[in-house]
C-alpha cells in the first residue's frame, strides 16, 4: 500500500497524457510539501542537521571545546580494538534479542486482552500503564530490592520453588543482563499496548462480524483479521521498539549503571561515557555512527518485509 | 466525561499552567540585588555553576561572605540540579560557548578534563596573591606548570567510628590502626543477625576506598597500569570481611542502595572509611533533632604501623571560564574564597576549608556537636593528603576502567588476580587512545 | 444462548482473575512509591521492605510545596508538555497525511530520512544540538525545549503508519465530491483517526512531562524548572532524600493519569464482546 502501490490517486490519474501528468505531479508534489513542510522545517532544523553534524564528527577527532580534526578512519580503528566497545556491542545485542520479541507479545496480548467493553476496563487499563509513567529512580530501587539475591522475594519463590542456587541477578555478571532486561520488558509493555489499542480501532469491524458468519473461530479471526489489520500499527512498534532497545540508556543507568563490572555495559552509556564525560565526541560519534547503520539496516530490512506483506 | 468537560479541563490546566509557568524560583534563590551600593565602582554580577544549589549550603556562605566583603560585586548562582550530572551540563555548556565567569571544579577528574582541554584560564598569577602554602591541595591543581584552578575546600580520608559501640566491645578508641587491626576490630564489633546485625564496619561500593587508599599509601599512581599488584592486599582484606560477614556485602551493598550516612547514623556498623564531608551532615542531623550515636573520628587505618599518616583526598575549587566577561572581578572572587576569610565562610558550615591553621581548625571544633576529643583532632591533621587519582589527560577513562574491574573483583565475577591483569591491560589500552 | 452466555461470564470471571493478578506486578513500584511518600527518610531503603509505613509521615505532602517551589514546576511542566504535546500532534498527523495519502516523487526517501533520525542515539547529538541553541540564543527558555521536542520523528511515523490502515478509496471518494486534501485531512481523516490522536498525544505528553536530560541540559535558571528537575534537587551529592522523592514522583503521577483519563475513551471497540463497531 505504501510505496510500490497504484492505488494512490494523483499518479494514478496522471498516467493519461505526460503534459497533463506533469502538470498535476508538480501539482501533487505541491501538496505533499505543503502538509510536510510544517513539521519537516522544525525537524530538519533541530533533528536532522544536529544528527548529520553528529554522525560527521565521526571522522574527526573533538572533545567537545576546541576546533575538531579530521582523521579519517582513525576512529574506527580503534573501535575494532576497543574491548569495551565489544562488550557494550554484544550486551545490546543481547539486550534487544530479549527484549523485542518478550515486549511485542506481552503488549499485544494485553491490548487484545483489553480492547473490550467490560467493568473497570478503564482501571486495568491505567493499571498496565503505571510502570512506564512511575518514577525511574523507584522501578530502579523496587527491581533491585526484588532482585536481592538473599533476601528478595524473587529467589525466595525461587528457593520455595525447588531451585538449589538462585542465581545472582544484579549482582551476577552472568544475571544482571536478564534482569534487566526483564524489567525492561514490564515497564515497556504498557506504553506499545497503547499503540495496539489504537492500532485495534481501526480493524474494521464488519470483517469479524464476516468471519463470524463464516464459522470462524477465535483463533482464525485472529490469524485472518486482526493480525492483517494491525499490520501497519505492528510495523510501527516494532521499528519503535527495535530502535528503542539498540537505544537503551535510562533504565539500566539508574538500575547498574552498566554493572557489575561491564555486565550491562549498553553502547548507548558507552556514548555518554565515551562523549561527554571522558571529551572523546569524535570517538564517541563512530560508536554513535555504527550503532545507526546497525539499527538502520534492521529498520530498512522490516519495512522492506512491510512493504512485500502489503503487495 | 462530556465533551464541554474536556474542553474545560484542558483549558483550565494550560491557563494554570501559562499563569504559573516560570515562576517556580525557589525561597532561597533570588538573585542577591540588595546592594549596600558603596564605592563608586562599576557593579558586577558574577555567574557562577554550582550544584544543587539549595541543598549545598557552602555556596551561599561562601557568596554571601564575598558580597559582604565586595558590596559590588553580586554572585548569580547557575544551578544544576543534580550533582552527579554537574560534568555533562558544564562540558555542554561550554562546548556551545556559554559565558558563565566562574565554573565550581567538582573533582580532580573534571579537572583533567578542564584542564587539558585549556577551557579555564591560567591562574598561575592569582596563585602568587594566595597562601599557597596553607592550602591543603593545591599541587594537586598544578597541571603541566599551570594552575587552572585554586582550591576553597579540600576533603581527606578519615575513619569515623562509633564510641558507644567501641565502648560496649571493650575496645580501645582506633587511634592508628593498621589495616590489620581495622579488620580485626571490625570482627569484634560485628553481631546479631537479620534485621538486628550490626556490622563491623561498612566500606562504601567506590572503587577509591580500596584502589585510592592502597595507591596513596604504596606511594604508587593508579593511572599507571604497569603492574597493579601492589592492590592485592587491600582486595584480599575487603574480601575476607566481607566473606566473614563483618562487612556488608557489595552486590547487596549495590542492589538495596545502602547509604554510608545512613548505615552509620543507624548504628548499623561500627567504622566507616569515608571522606571528611561526611561531618557536615552528622551536625545537620543532630541539630535537626534526628538521632546521631556519639561518634568521633580517627586516622585513616595504615599498611604499616608507626609511619606517617598517609591518607587519599583532594580538592574542591573554582576556575574561571575562557569566555568570561568579568575575569579580574573572577579573579577576585577565587582569590577570597582561597583566603582565610572564606576559610572562615565554609567552616561555620561544617565544611573542611583548603585554608589551614589553627585559628581554622579551633573555630571548627568549636562547632556545635562536633567530637572534642584528642583522636578527632589528631585524625584531623594527617602528614600527607594525596589525591587518590592524580591529574593526567585521560584520568575520566581510566577510571571508568578502574570502577569497573573494582565491581568485577567485589562481586566476585574476577579473582583479585585476574581482574587486576585485566585492569592492567584495559588501563593500557585506554592510555594508548589518547 | 444460555451457555453462550455462561460460557462468556464464566470467561470474564477468568479475566478478571488474571488481571487481578497482574495488578499486583505491575503497580508493586507504585504502592512502594506510595508507601514510601509516607515515611521518614530513615525507614524508605529498609530490608526487608516496610510495605506499610510505621508512622505515617502526612506532613510530606504539606511540606513539598514549600521544601522547593513544587506548584511552579508542575505549571512548567505542564506549559511544555501540553504546547509540545499540541504541536507534535498536529504538525504529525498533518506531515502523516501528505506521507500516506499524497504521492510524489521524493516521498518515500523523505520518509526514510525521518526514520533514519530515529536510529541515532540522544547522546550523540546533544552537544551539536545544544550549540545550534546557544547561537540562537535560546538556551536556558521554554522555547529551546519545545522547538527540539514538538517537530520529532515519532509522531510523524505513528500518524503515517495509521492513516496507513484508513482505505484509499474513501479519500478518492471525497476528492470526487470535490474536497481539497486540507478538506479531506480536517473532515474526514481527522475523525478517523481520533485513537491515534488520542495515543500519540498521551505518549508524547508523558514523554515530555518524564523527560529530565532535556531540561537538564537546557533550563539553567530555578523559575524555569519542570517536576523532573526540581525532584533532582532532593538526590544530594552524597545523600539523598528519598522519601521526598517519592513524595513528588506520587503527585506528579497525578496530571499523567488525568490525561490518560481523558484520552483512554478512544481506546474503545469492543470487538470481544459485541463484534461489531460502532
Amino acid at each position: 500500500m505504501t510505496t510500490t502501490s497504484v492505488a494512490q490517486v494523483e499518479s494514478g490519474r496522471a498516467l493519461r497524457a505526460p503534459a497533463r501528468g506533469r502538470r498535476l505531479r508538480r501539482r501533487a508534489t505541491l501538496i505533499g510539501w505543503s502538509f510536510i513542510l510544517p513539521n519537516f522545517l522544525g525537524f530538519a532544523l533541530f533533528t536532522l542537521i544536529p544528527v548529520i553534524a553528529a554522525l560527521g564528527l565521526s571522522f574527526m577527532s573533538w572533545d567537545a571545546y576546541n576546533p575538531p580534526k579530521w582523521i579519517g578512519l582513525a576512529n574506527f580503528t580503534r573501535l575494532a580494538h576497543d574491548p569495551l566497545f565489544w562488550a557494550a556491542l554484544q550486551n545490546t545485542v543481547l539486550y534487544a534479542v530479549g527484549h523485542v520479541p518478550l515486549t511485542l507479545a506481552l503488549s499485544l496480548g494485553l491490548a487484545l486482552l483489553l480492547n473490550r467493553k467490560l467493568k473497570g476496563i478503564q482501571f486495568f487499563r491505567v493499571a498496565i500503564f503505571f510502570p512506564y509513567i512511575s518514577s525511574l529512580v523507584a522501578i530502579a530501587i523496587v527491581w533491585n530490592l526484588l532482585f536481592d539475591p538473599s533476601t528478595g522475594p524473587i529467589n525466595a519463590l525461587l528457593t520455595h520453588l525447588g531451585v538449589a542456587n538462585p542465581p545472582g541477578w544484579t549482582s551476577s555478571t552472568t544475571w544482571a543482563l536478564p534482569a534487566v532486561i526483564i524489567t525492561s520488558v514490564w515497564k515497556d509493555m504498557g506504553y506499545y499496548m497503547i499503540l495496539f489499542l489504537a492500532g485495534l480501532q481501526a480493524v474494521p469491524g464488519e470483517l469479524y462480524e464476516a468471519a463470524a458468519v463464516d464459522g470462524a473461530n477465535a483463533w482464525h479471526k485472529f490469524w485472518n483479521v486482526t493480525v492483517p489489520g494491525l499490520r501497519p500499527t505492528t510495523f510501527f512498534v516494532l521499528v519503535i521498539l527495535t530502535v528503542s532497545s539498540f537505544k537503551v540508556f535510562d533504565l539500566i543507568f539508574v538500575m547498574t549503571e552498566g554493572g557489575p563490572g561491564r555486565a550491562t555495559l549498553v553502547l548507548s552509556q558507552l556514548i555518554y561515557q565515551d562523549g561527554i564525560l571522558n571529551g572523546q565526541f569524535g570517538y564517541s560519534s563512530a560508536i554513535s555512527l555504527v550503532l545507526f547503520v546497525m539499527v538502520l539496516v534492521i529498520t530498512l530490512f522490516q519495512y522492506r518485509l512491510q512493504n512485500r506483506r502489503q503487495d | 466525561m462530556k465533551r464541554p468537560m474536556r474542553m474545560l479541563a484542558v483549558a483550565g490546566i494550560t491557563a494554570a499552567a501559562l499563569a504559573l509557568a516560570g515562576c517556580a524560583g525557589s525561597p532561597n534563590s533570588d538573585a542577591k540585588s540588595t546592594d549596600s551600593g558603596s564605592g563608586g565602582d562599576a557593579k558586577t554580577t558574577l555567574s557562577v555553576s554550582v550544584w544543587d544549589y539549595a541543598a549545598t549550603p557552602e555556596f551561599k556562605a561562601l557568596f554571601d561572605a564575598f558580597h559582604a566583603a565586595n558590596p559590588n560585586i553580586t554572585i548569580q548562582p547557575v544551578d544544576v540540579p543534580n550533582a552527579a550530572d554537574y560534568e555533562a551540563k558544564v562540558t555542554t555548556m561550554l562546548a556551545g560557548g556559554d559565558s558563565t565567569d566562574i565554573i565550581t571544579v567538582k573533582n580532580l577528574t573534571d579537572y583533567s578534563g578542564y584542564a587539558s582541554k585549556q577551557q579555564l584560564l591560567n591562574l598561575n598569577s592569582v596563585e602568587k596573591q594566595v597562601p599557597a602554602d596553607k592550602l591543603a591541595g593545591l599541587d594537586s591543581y598544578k597541571y603541566k606548570g599551570t594552575y587552572y584552578a585554586l582550591p576553597y575546600r579540600t576533603d581527606f580520608s578519615v575513619l569515623f567510628y562509633n564510641k558507644t559501640m567501641f565502648q560496649q566491645a571493650g575496645l580501645d578508641a582506633p587511634d592508628n590502626l593498621t589495616w590489620d587491626e581495622f579488620a580485626s576490630d571490625a570482627a569484634k564489633l560485628t553481631s546479631g543477625s537479620g534485621a538486628n546485625k550490626v556490622y563491623g564496619a561498612y566500606v562504601h561500593t567506590w572503587n577509591s576506598l580500596v584502589q585510592g587508599i592502597a595507591a596513596v599509601q604504596n606511594d604508587k599512581d593508579l593511572n599507571d597500569p604497569s603492574d597493579y599488584s601492589y592492590l592485592a592486599d587491600q582486595y584480599n582484606m575487603m574480601l575476607k570481611l566481607q566473606k566473614a560477614g563483618d562487612i556488608p556485602n557489595y552486590g547487596e551493598a549495590t542492589s538495596q542502595k545502602l547509604a554510608y550516612q545512613t548505615e552509620f547514623e543507624t548504628g548499623k556498623a561500627a567504622m566507616v572509611p569515608m571522606g571528611t564531608w561526611l561531618i557536615a551532615p552528622l551536625l545537620a542531623d543532630k541539630a535537626k533533632g534526628v538521632s546521631v550515636p556519639d561518634w568521633g573520628i580517627a586516622q585513616l587505618p595504615q599498611i604499616k604501623s608507626g609511619g606517617k599518616i598517609v591518607t587519599d583526598g583532594g580538592p574542591t575549587g573554582f576556575g574561571i571560564n575562557k569566555n568570561s566577561k568579568n575575569q579580574a572581578a573572577a579573579k577576585k572572587f577565587i582569590e577570597f574564597a582561597a583566603s582565610e576569610k572564606g576559610a572562615e565562610a565554609v567552616a561555620s558550615i561544617g565544611i573542611v576549608p583548603s585554608y589551614q591553621s589553627s585559628a581554622i581548625t579551633t573555630k571548627y571544633f568549636g562547632l556545635t556537636g562536633m567530637p572534642q576529643d584528642d583522636l578527632s583532632k589528631k585524625a584531623f591533621a594527617p602528614d600527607s593528603v594525596k589525591p587518590d587519582q592524580p591529574v593526567s589527560p585521560n584520568t575520566a577513562a581510566i577510571g571508568t576502567v578502574l570502577n569497573q574491574e573494582h565491581q568485577l573483583i567485589m562481586t566476585g565475577g574476577k579473582s583479585v588476580d585476574d581482574g587486576l591483569k585485566e585492569m592492567e591491560s584495559l588501563v593500557k589500552s585506554q592510555a594508548l587512545s589518547q | 444462548m444460555a451457555t453462550r452466555r455462561e460460557r462468556a461470564r464464566l470467561g470474564n470471571a477468568a479475566l478478571y482473575v488474571l488481571l487481578a493478578a497482574l495488578l499486583v506486578v505491575v503497580l508493586l513500584p507504585f504502592v512502594w512509591m506510595l508507601s514510601s511518600s509516607l515515611k521518614n527518610n530513615v525507614n524508605v531503603l529498609t530490608v526487608p521492605v516496610q510495605w506499610i509505613p510505621h508512622d505515617w509521615k502526612w506532613t510530606n505532602y504539606r511540606d513539598i510545596w514549600t521544601q522547593i517551589p513544587m506548584a511552579g514546576y508542575l505549571a512548567n511542566s505542564a506549559l511544555l508538555a501540553v504546547v509540545i504535546s499540541f504541536l507534535q500532534v498536529l504538525t504529525g498527523s498533518f506531515a502523516a497525511y501528505g506521507f500516506s495519502k499524497v504521492r510524489f516523487p521524493g516521498r518515500d526517501a523523505l520518509f526514510i530520512a525521518y526514520l533514519a533520525t530515529i536510529a541515532v542515539p540522544w547522546q550523540a547529538y546533544m552537544i551539536p544540538q545544544y550549540i545550534m541553541m546557544q547561537r540562537a540564543h535560546l538556551t536556558n527558555t521554554f522555547w529551546s525545549l519545545i522547538l527540539l521536542q514538538a517537530f520529532g520523528a515519532f509522531g510523524v511515523f505513528l500518524m503515517r503508519q495509521y492513516y496507513l490502515t484508513i482505505p484509499d478509496e474513501l479519500t478518492e471518494a471525497a476528492r470526487i465530491d470535490g474536497l481539497t486534501d486540507y478538506g479531506i485531512w480536517a473532515r474526514i481523516i481527522l475523525p478517523l483517526s481520533k485513537p491515534a490522536l488520542a495515543s500519540l498525544a498521551l505518549l508524547t505528553f508523558v514523554n515530555t512531562w518524564n523527560d529530565y536530560m532535556g531540561p537538564f541540559i537546557y533550563l539553567s535558571s530555578n523559575n524555569l524548572w519542570t517536576v523532573q528537575l526540581g525532584l533532582r534537587q532532593f538526590i544530594g551529592q552524597y545523600s539523598a532524600d528519598y522519601a521526598m522523592i517519592m513524595t513528588g514522583s506520587v503527585i506528579s503521577i497525578v496530571p499523567v493519569l488525568v490525561i490518560f483519563l481523558l484520552g483512554q475513551r478512544y481506546f474503545i471497540a469492543g470487538i470481544a464482546t459485541s463484534g461489531l463497531k460502532g
